[in-house]
């Protein structure tokens, strides 16, 4: 971008807004203007420009960034370690992260009570982990008090730890699982579209093979049929028969680009076959890959859940949401068990959702100027 | 139209050839039964997965004659008391084979008497010692030294060398079917394993449960296992028995068959452990639960129905709810309806569907009827599909609305309803036959959790008794059975797609013709 020379008069993206207009138009009007701000308008400008736009995306992006953060920072908001503490005249500051030695056997609950004078604790929000507590005199399916926000479920651990922890594994597992399948989908649909012949055959019988099984029964026998399933069990099956929606949309956008004029020029320039597919090809595939992501990531959290619901304990999660909604089903009172985890799913999946649907809207050229018509939510 | 239906169906099978590969590692997920040495429990485990054959190409597939052979040259090897070949534990275990292998192995074994050494020969008929025992064999005291035990089968095979053929075998099996007698039996008896592949095919067409109970009775006796029918035996456990002896022989008929010519050359792809797999599920011999011993493809057909009448009804409800949603969202949009429905939809989009279905099982929790469970279990999943189903509706929808066709019906001053109803969602309906195609995968999978969680009796809730047992064999089938019926699914709307929309039906002739040209 630097590198170009500056153009006069400037290209500047209008992003104000008129009376009566509707929320998600971009006027992608030019005018002449002295303004250096935003010198050129590519599809990326324009589409950030309309994501900024979308108040639902936003809303969606702020949801997701703050389960993010209350993913990574688990440990700080339920555990059953102190954050800072003194303890025997030594200080320690994450002992949980920095020292796990140092203080097995021992949380808050024990440290308190075994104290010597002198002894201080700084105790995380909540000062359970999501594990089974060890302590007798524990509290079972107790309903939310302060020492337990959620409430416990029926081996008496808290339910807000194991929500929270749950979004560690639903998050992280939905973000690697939908890296891989992008990474799969991306290649193996530009190769079908760009090889064409046989290439094209063997990926798409691939494609059509792996639709016509059912994920989540699949997913489910996998688990069981391995001796020790693993969340790698699980993000692999999902990678390896989730891709084909994505190689889809990729072989169709290689081969409507492969008709362009510009990558026939590109050829006549005597480009290379990998650079007119890396450069003037594969960038078109750049926003299904997104799309496909953020929704992955909606589809692998989802599978998770029903996994974990309907055979909890089949994996080998620290905590998941699904697993303690699963847990709950012979809880019959027990309301928390179900509404709090589950809430925490549908916030993640509605917010991926709806980022999901705002990226492809935003680069879909054919809204452009166009109301908020295809997005359907 | 017809040749397009034609090859429609063609493509489909290598589609489910690449989905049999799929299952197929699956399956070589599961942990297999480690070899051990000796041990006849994880060694029959071994046989009955297919472990010891190769993957996809077998170049050397073992059948009677190989196995006899083996046997007989590790019995004939000098005592050389080192390992492996001559130790008398070798030894030992050759001649345990030779003995399993039986009377199949006489026609390779006793004419080849010739080419040993003395010494060896009567090791060798000593060996075979058990058979003419099991044989029920006249002057079998003649085992007992080397010398005479193999005069005593160079006489026997001198005198019964035309039994032996595979003619007289049919001949003998086909008049046991029709008179049996005690006699007869006997014959079989004399002719040991090596009158089983015709027995276990007459167990297969025969339903005469005396023949069935002399037939098995046979078989029992020839190879020491499997089930023996009692006279008064029902035709559950008729079936079961036979099940259980086909599923034998598919396992162990290379023990006890010549392979030759062209035998031999489809056994290098059927005896390898796809091949045997793909054999076994194409022939819908899915085998036997491992809960239970029920046969596969019975409890299958059992479960079916609940499960399909849950779809069925899920479909049929989903898709009334979804077509004048998503039509009528589509019709105004951008007004208060579609911002309406489009906020409803969303939510429910985000809402799985076994939390929907654990909802409405505990609200309806003490106050649901027997009956009422499938409608609660229809209900769980049509809300579970609704949303997706309806946003396609509203696209399609949004398609026709933008036509020329549509303002002209307008202009003409055809009513607002007419319009909606006659113009504009026929045309929108089309793409939901390929839509509903689509969404059975997704169908399935919702099935599977609201059948547990409503405990429906159906293939789902199976299921997840056969995961919490690792019944290997059920789960196969399910996920193969669902791959089968999606596929059919997607090629049946694909056709009714090409056959209800005049546009497509003309593309497709037109493509063929112009690749006829």
């Amino acid at each position: 971008m630097t590198q170009r020379p500056p153009r006069d008069p400037s290209v500047v993206l209008d992003l104000s807004r008129r009376k009566g207009e509707p929320r998600s138009v971009v006027r992608e009007s030019l005018f002449v203007a002295g303004r250096a701000a935003a010198p050129y308008v590519t599809t990326t400008r324009i589409a950030l420009a309309r994501l900024g736009r979308d108040r639902l995306a936003r809303t969606g992006a702020l949801v997701l960034a703050c389960l993010a953060l209350v993913a990574v920072f688990a440990d700080l908001l339920a555990s059953d370690r102190p954050l800072v503490c003194r303890w025997h005249g030594a200080v320690y500051v994450l002992p949980a992260v920095v020292q796990p030695e140092a203080m097995r056997g021992l949380d808050c609950a024990a440290m308190r009570s075994d104290a010597a004078p002198g002894d201080w604790m700084l105790a995380p929000l909540v000062a359970h982990g999501p594990v089974t507590p060890g302590g007798e005199g524990q509290a079972l399916l107790a309903p939310a008090s302060p020492g337990h926000p959620f409430g416990t479920d029926a081996e008496g651990r808290d339910l807000f730890a194991r929500v929270v922890h749950g979004a560690r594994t639903a998050l992280g597992l939905g973000l690697l699982a939908s890296l891989v399948l992008v990474a799969i989908g991306v290649v193996a649909g530009a190769l079908a579209g760009f090889a064409g012949g046989l290439v094209d055959a063997l990926v798409s019988r691939a494609v059509e093979s792996l639709t016509a099984i059912p994920t989540l029964v699949l997913v489910l026998v996998v688990a069981a049929l391995v001796p020790h399933p693993t969340t790698a069990t699980l993000l692999w099956t999902i990678a390896l028969t989730r891709w084909t929606e994505l190689s889809r949309l990729v072989r169709g956008e290689v081969l409507k680009a492969l008709g362009e004029d510009y990558v026939t020029a590109a050829r006549a320039l005597g480009a290379s076959p990998v650079r007119v597919l890396l450069r003037h090809v594969m960038p078109n595939a750049i926003g299904p890959a997104l799309v496909a992501a953020a929704f992955g990531i909606a589809s692998v959290v989802l599978l998770e859940a029903a996994v974990d619901f309907l055979h909890p304990g089949s994996l080998d999660t620290m905590s998941s949401w699904g697993e303690a909604m699963g847990e709950a089903r012979t809880q019959g009172g027990a309301w928390w068990l179900i509404v709090f985890p589950g809430l925490a799913l549908v916030a993640t999946l509605a917010s991926l959702n709806l980022v999901g649907e705002a990226v492809r809207d935003a680069l879909d050229p054919k809204l452009r100027g166009v109301g908020h018509e295809g997005g359907g939510a | 139209m017809l040749r397009y239906a034609i090859r429609r169906v063609l493509w489909a099978i290598p589609t489910l050839l690449a989905t049999s590969l799929v299952l197929f590692f699956v399956t070589t997920l599961a942990p297999d039964p480690a070899p051990g040495e000796d041990d006849p429990l994880t060694d029959e485990a071994r046989r009955s997965r297919f472990v010891d054959l190769p993957r996809f190409v077998n170049q050397n597939p073992q059948d009677v004659v190989s196995r006899s052979r083996d046997a007989v040259a590790r019995i004939a090897a000098p005592s050389t008391g080192s390992f492996p070949a001559g130790t008398d534990d070798d030894r030992a275990r050759a001649e345990r084979t030779l003995q399993r292998l039986g009377g199949a192995a006489l026609p390779y074994v006793l004419p080849a008497f010739e080419a040993l050494a003395p010494e060896a020969r009567g090791r060798v008929a000593m060996a075979l010692a058990p058979v003419a025992e099991r044989m029920g064999l006249p002057g079998r005291d003649a085992l007992a030294q080397p010398g005479s035990a193999v005069v005593f089968w160079t006489r026997f095979w001198d005198d019964r060398a035309l039994d032996f053929t595979r003619t007289a075998v049919d001949r003998a099996v086909t008049r046991l079917i029709e008179h049996g007698s005690d006699l007869r039996e006997s014959d079989l008896v004399a002719l040991d394993t090596f009158a089983l592949p015709d027995i276990v095919r007459a167990m297969g067409t025969t339903a005469d449960r005396v023949a069935l109970q002399r037939l098995t009775r046979i078989a029992h006796h020839a190879v020491g296992r499997g089930p023996e029918l009692e006279a008064d035996a029902t035709a559950t456990e008729a079936r079961r028995a036979v099940a259980d002896w086909q599923e034998w022989w598919f396992v162990h008929a290379t023990d006890f068959v010549a392979l030759d010519g062209a035998d031999r050359a489809i056994a290098f792809v059927t005896e390898t452990r796809y091949g045997k797999w793909l054999k076994r599920a194409a022939g819908g011999q899915l085998g036997v639960s491992a809960i239970d011993g029920e046969p596969i493809a019975d409890k299958l057909l059992e479960r079916a129905p609940v499960t399909l009448l849950v779809c069925g009804l899920a479909m049929l409800a989903s898709w009334s709810l979804a077509v004048p949603l998503g039509a009528l969202a589509a019709w105004r949009r951008g007004r208060a309806v579609d911002a309406a429905t489009a906020a409803a939809m969303f939510v429910l989009y985000a809402t799985p569907t076994f939390a929907v279905a654990e909802l409405l099982r505990r609200a309806t929790a003490g106050h649901a009827v027997e009956g009422a469970r499938v409608a609660l279990a229809v209900a769980a999943l049509t809300v579970g599909s609704v949303a997706t189903l309806s946003r396609w509706q509203r696209t399609a929808m949004l398609e026709v609305v933008r036509q020329d066709y549509i303002r002209t019906a307008f202009a003409k001053g055809v009513p607002g309803w007419r319009v909606l109803v006659v113009h504009a969602l026929r045309n929108a309906l089309l793409p939901s036959v390929t839509l509903a195609g689509l969404h059975l995968p997704a169908l399935l999978g919702g099935d599977f959790v609201v059948e547990e969680v409503f405990g429906l009796p159906g293939v789902g809730y199976e299921t997840l008794r056969a995961i919490e047992a690792h019944d290997a064999p059920w789960l196969m089938a399910v996920v193969l059975a669902s791959a089968v019926a999606v596929t059919l699914g997607l090629v049946a709307s694909d056709l009714a797609y090409g056959t209800l929309d005049p546009r497509v039906r003309e593309v497709l002739v037109r493509r063929q013709e112009g690749k006829a040209a």
